[in-house]
């Protein structure tokens, strides 16, 4: 990083010329060309009181709702509108489900080798039980972390937009800005009372769903939204202090961070190995115990955690602009 | 051995029917009745009852499996969850009413508590409005 | 290859299927008192009661196909509508206080300006 110039040298250069330029703050003919005296434009009151009548006119046009035509057109015939779209849209699609072609007919598009190689060497191929699981995470890999690049995408999106870091007043007191989070009832016993029941319910059966990707439906992305669940439950009964606690910034970033990079450090040996199908020796295992079918169940685990941390920062954002 | 199967066929499928029926009765129970606090009584009854004796009859028809114990934890679950939602949700109603007092009783010590909760409230918006008469 | 499929699973699933069309129309009745409530509460109390109804739906469903997976999703079918209802009701609380608080500020800074007025 560079030095910061002392400002009357910064003023000779021509970089700060050019900038001033730009952005329009002196005059450039005032001083350099021969000009008659300049005076500053006086408007007479009865001008000012006039185009203030004007605009103010205008604006009460604008926003006059009761006699606006277009408006209380479209308040007429809304309902009926909205009934002919939505039924309309409907039998749209209806009749395109219909004209699909039947199922298991050898001309459909998707009855070509491809699939018919998943499904007969999907099981020797990959391990996997749950031919689903194996073809997103084995066959179709890099598909599958493009998906988790686009969830950590959206949440710094959202915290781009949304994280709102509280400010200080001059005496040091934090500002809060009165909204509907502060008065929602807290504190709540009952509630609370349950919460300490469930939650850890909530979060072992999330884990359960995860680390059963490749032998039962679930996999990382249902069990990570399940484990978003139970840490919104905890967040609703036990107030932002304590969640704080829980999971902070530092949490989430360390934890999107690394379960991303283990991804992709897992995956990416093929950009050099190219596609000549070295398989990373890691052993296949019986088909239908858990640890089994290679990479799978480390690649479930760091899905599951960035979908987890994806649901619970999306509410906490929207909710209170904060972690 | 098939008179088993038959006999756990038909006494899942007379709770299963049972279920059913106590599904019914809590429709027309939400139909019913006048006020939400009252339809609440009927629908708890969906989550207690009602899904208890399906369950209990669907568990009777799949014999003994892991599929069993979760229908189990599925019952066990909802009979945790439900009351707590209908606290919510009672508070909700209670809470926002404001001509609460014309459906049902409203008991003294109720109005109590609800002067108290007023006055604190008075006590920090006062603390906060010389803020505001400062900025006019 | 014709199966044979015995009475007793016939009737099984004569059953099955009269209770899931009772339970899809009483899923429609819900419906209509979710749409016609005078109140919040009223909504949210029907949609408890198609969750409920759904879930039963669900595991009937599994009984029938024979497939056991359909009760993890039952399981996480009560979970997600008991967060509806507990986020939802937090939420329609907040607001309306801050509403009603708003509203008192309202009356309060126009008392106060009558007040100054006189």
């Amino acid at each position: 990083m560079s030095k910061l110039k002392p400002q009357k040298e910064y003023e000779k250069t021509r970089s700060f010329r050019f900038q001033r330029w730009l952005g329009g703050s002196r005059d450039p003919y005032v001083g350099q060309v021969e000009m008659q005296p300049q005076t500053p434009v006086e408007l007479p009151e009865l001008t000012i009181r006039e185009r203030l009548r004007d605009s103010q006119a205008v604006r009460d046009k604008v926003y006059d709702i009761e006699n606006n035509k277009k408006l209380n057109l479209f308040r007429r015939i809304y309902v009926l509108a909205a009934i002919v779209y939505c039924a309309g849209l409907a039998v749209i699609l209806l009749a395109m489900v219909a004209s699909l072609p039947p199922t298991g007919e050898a001309n459909r598009p998707v009855n070509n080798e491809v699939s018919a190689r998943y499904i007969e060497n999907g099981l020797q191929e990959t391990g996997a039980v749950n031919i689903v699981t194996g073809m997103i995470l084995d066959y179709r890999a890099f598909d599958t972390f493009g998906e988790s690049n686009v969830l950590f995408a959206a949440t710094t999106t959202v915290l781009i937009l949304l994280h709102m870091k509280k400010k200080k007043n001059k005496e040091g007191k934090v500002e809060e800005i009165e909204s509907d989070r502060l008065l929602e009832p807290k504190q709540d016993a009952i509630l609370q009372a349950s919460a300490t029941v469930l939650v850890p319910i909530i979060i072992l059966f999330g884990i359960y769903v995860i680390l059963n990707g490749h032998l039962s439906p679930g996999g990382g992305f249902s069990g990570g939204a399940i484990i978003g669940a139970g840490l919104i439950l905890y967040l609703s009964a036990f107030g932002f202090e304590k969640a704080k606690k829980l999971f902070t910034e530092k949490l989430y970033k360390g934890v999107s961070f690394a379960a991303l990079t283990t991804y992709c450090l897992a995956k990416s040996y093929s950009f050099f190995t190219g596609a000549n199908h070295l398989e990373s020796h890691i052993p296949l295992g019986t088909p239908g115990a858990i640890l089994s079918s290679g990479l799978i169940l480390l690649l479930n685990i760091c899905v599951g955690m960035v979908v987890a941390c994806t649901m619970y920062t999306f509410y906490v954002m929207f909710r209170k602009g904060d972690f | 051995m098939s008179v088993w199967e038959w006999i756990r066929l038909l006494l899942g499928g007379a709770l299963l029917l049972c279920g059913l029926l106590i599904f019914l009765i809590e429709m027309y129970g939400v139909f019913r009745l006048k006020y939400v606090l009252n339809r609440m009584h009927a629908a708890a009854l969906g989550d207690t009852l009602g899904i208890t004796c399906s369950m209990a009859g669907l568990m009777l028809l799949s014999g003994f499996h892991f599929s069993t114990l979760k229908m189990a934890m599925v019952v066990l679950f909802l009979w945790l969850t439900s009351p707590v939602s209908s606290h919510l949700l009672a508070r909700l109603e209670a809470g926002t009413n404001e001509e609460l007092g014309d459906h049902c009783e409203i008991y003294e010590e109720l109005k109590v508590l609800e002067a108290e909760l007023q006055e604190q409230r008075e006590a920090s918006m006062q603390s906060e409005t010389p803020d505001e008469e400062e900025k006019e | 290859m014709e199966k044979e499929v015995s009475l007793f699973l016939q009737a099984q699933r004569g059953l099955f299927l009269v209770i899931l069309i009772v339970l899809g129309l009483l899923f429609f009745a819900a419906l209509v008192r979710a749409v016609k409530g005078p109140r919040v509460a009223d909504r949210l109390v029907a949609v408890n009661m198609i969750g409920t109804m759904v879930m039963v739906m669900i595991a009937i469903l599994s009984l029938y196909w024979q497939e056991e997976y359909l009760l993890d999703i039952c399981l996480i079918y009560a979970m997600a509508s008991f967060l509806a209802v507990i986020v939802l009701s937090k939420v329609y609380i907040g607001i309306y206080e801050e509403q009603h608080s708003e509203e008192e500020k309202r009356t309060k800074t126009d008392s106060r300006k009558e007040d100054k007025s006189v």
